[in-house]
């Protein structure tokens, strides 16, 4: 086995490693890795920004968005957390993830701490989960990666995933949410950097692992793939490159009004509106006039002041409506 | 010649897939070897590759479809 150390805590650079020694090193034997991230949420393959996450939340606290090239469901990283990759040489394309997640539960094991696996390939302790895991395959390779989570911050995790049924997108993968928890409770005296250590220790014990380091050009090559690959909007948020968008005003005399939207297209899509004001407004009505109007200010605004002129809202005009779908991006 | 492409098995534990995307088009010169279409299943998202040489015809699935093993997924004109 190789063990190749990660010192960037860039997520789309740490994503352009894992596939840089995926599709271009092509190692004859697999690759063990242990890297931690920037306070991050990495969506699924086939997921639905907009229903997974609280966009305003993770904006507010400055949040990088990451998609993976891997299958499963949206979870939150950051220092406090533990990542790990495996890159296995290996023709056969069928699903296994029973030997990486043998070899993370043996060295967790052996390090005192005691996670079982269960059904949806997590690694548990005491029926918590304290691990994730998903892959991707590409012809003749096969990566594993999960999360573990040592003393992340679980209260920022539960603000930002938002799993919103009502917005999710047809035809795409929903996160399953679980009880998690995290790992220093079992070792409260160790800091996150000594459970990666002790970790990569128990793993080169069980392994006799040879250290491998980037050279000058590879290093550069990872950067171009993580920028060019991961770190692009319109593979994070979408293939037309917008966002979706969680907008909350609170209106004077009005009240709270809430506008969740997204972009297809050049194109509204999955518009929402809640809040408290008052109005006799049929919010489904509303929000199926706006679907799939263009996005021109002038043709939103055209839409929502016919909407009003049927069913006002009181205390908010339609220009006000309007500036919160255009005057936030 | 047609040559039908199936949705092969890729989980011992599942027989129905999630389609994602497709990596060649219709017209597209297709070699063995190379990557028709990517599936997602139990975590994992698997490239499926072309058996065949010659030119994707038709795309019977679209992004987001759920696929069983066996379903016909496209067809290949073969020399």
């Amino acid at each position: 086995m190789i063990y190749v150390p990660v010192m960037s805590l860039d997520v789309y650079h740490n994503f352009g490693l894992e596939y840089y020694l995926m599709t271009e090193h092509h190692f004859n034997e697999p690759v063990f890795m242990l890297w931690s991230t920037t306070p991050t949420v990495m969506l699924g393959k086939y997921q639905d920004a907009a229903a997974e996450l609280n966009v305003e939340a993770v904006k507010r606290n400055h949040v990088k968005v990451a998609r993976r090239y891997s299958g499963g469901g949206t979870i939150y990283t950051d220092q406090g957390g533990c990542q790990f990759t495996l890159i296995y040489p290996d023709d056969r394309t069928e699903i296994d993830f029973s030997s990486g997640l043998e070899l993370i539960q043996k060295a967790l094991n052996q390090i005192g701490i005691k996670a079982t696996t269960d059904s949806r390939n997590d690694l548990v302790v005491g029926g918590r989960k304290v691990s994730g895991s998903a892959q991707y395959v590409t012809p003749g390779y096969k990566l594993h990666h999960g999360s573990l989570l040592f003393e992340s911050n679980l209260d920022l995790m539960n603000q930002l995933l938002n799993v919103d049924p009502v917005k999710l997108a047809a035809k795409r993968i929903a996160s399953v949410h679980q009880r998690t928890v995290n790992l220093n409770e079992q070792e409260p005296s160790w800091t996150a950097a000594d459970f990666r250590e002790n970790l990569r220790q128990a793993v080169y014990d069980l392994t006799s692992f040879q250290e491998y380091h980037l050279i000058a050009d590879e290093q550069a090559r990872v950067v171009e793939i993580g920028q060019q690959r991961f770190a692009d909007p319109k593979f994070i948020y979408g293939r037309q490159g917008q966002g979706a968008f969680q907008v909350k005003r609170y209106f004077q005399g009005g009240g709270l009004v809430k506008i969740a939207y997204s972009i297809y297209h050049d194109q509204l899509a999955d518009v929402h509106l809640t809040g408290d004001f008052f109005s006799n407004l049929d919010a489904v009505k509303f929000e199926h006039a706006l679907d799939g109007t263009d996005y021109d200010r002038q043709r939103v605004s055209n839409v929502i002041r016919d909407q009003l002129a049927e069913d006002p809202i009181l205390g908010v005009d339609a220009d006000q409506l309007v500036n919160m779908l255009f005057d936030h991006v | 010649m047609l040559k039908e492409i199936h949705m092969p098995k890729l989980s011992p534990k599942s027989d129905q897939y999630f389609f994602g995307e497709w990596h060649k088009q219709p017209g597209d010169a297709v070699k063995e070897g190379d990557v028709l279409f990517e599936v997602e299943t139990d975590k994992v998202i698997s490239q499926v590759e072309s058996q065949e040489d010659g030119v994707l015809k038709e795309q019977n699935v679209n992004t987001g479809d759920t696929t069983n093993v066996g379903d016909l997924v496209a067809t290949i004109e073969v020399a």
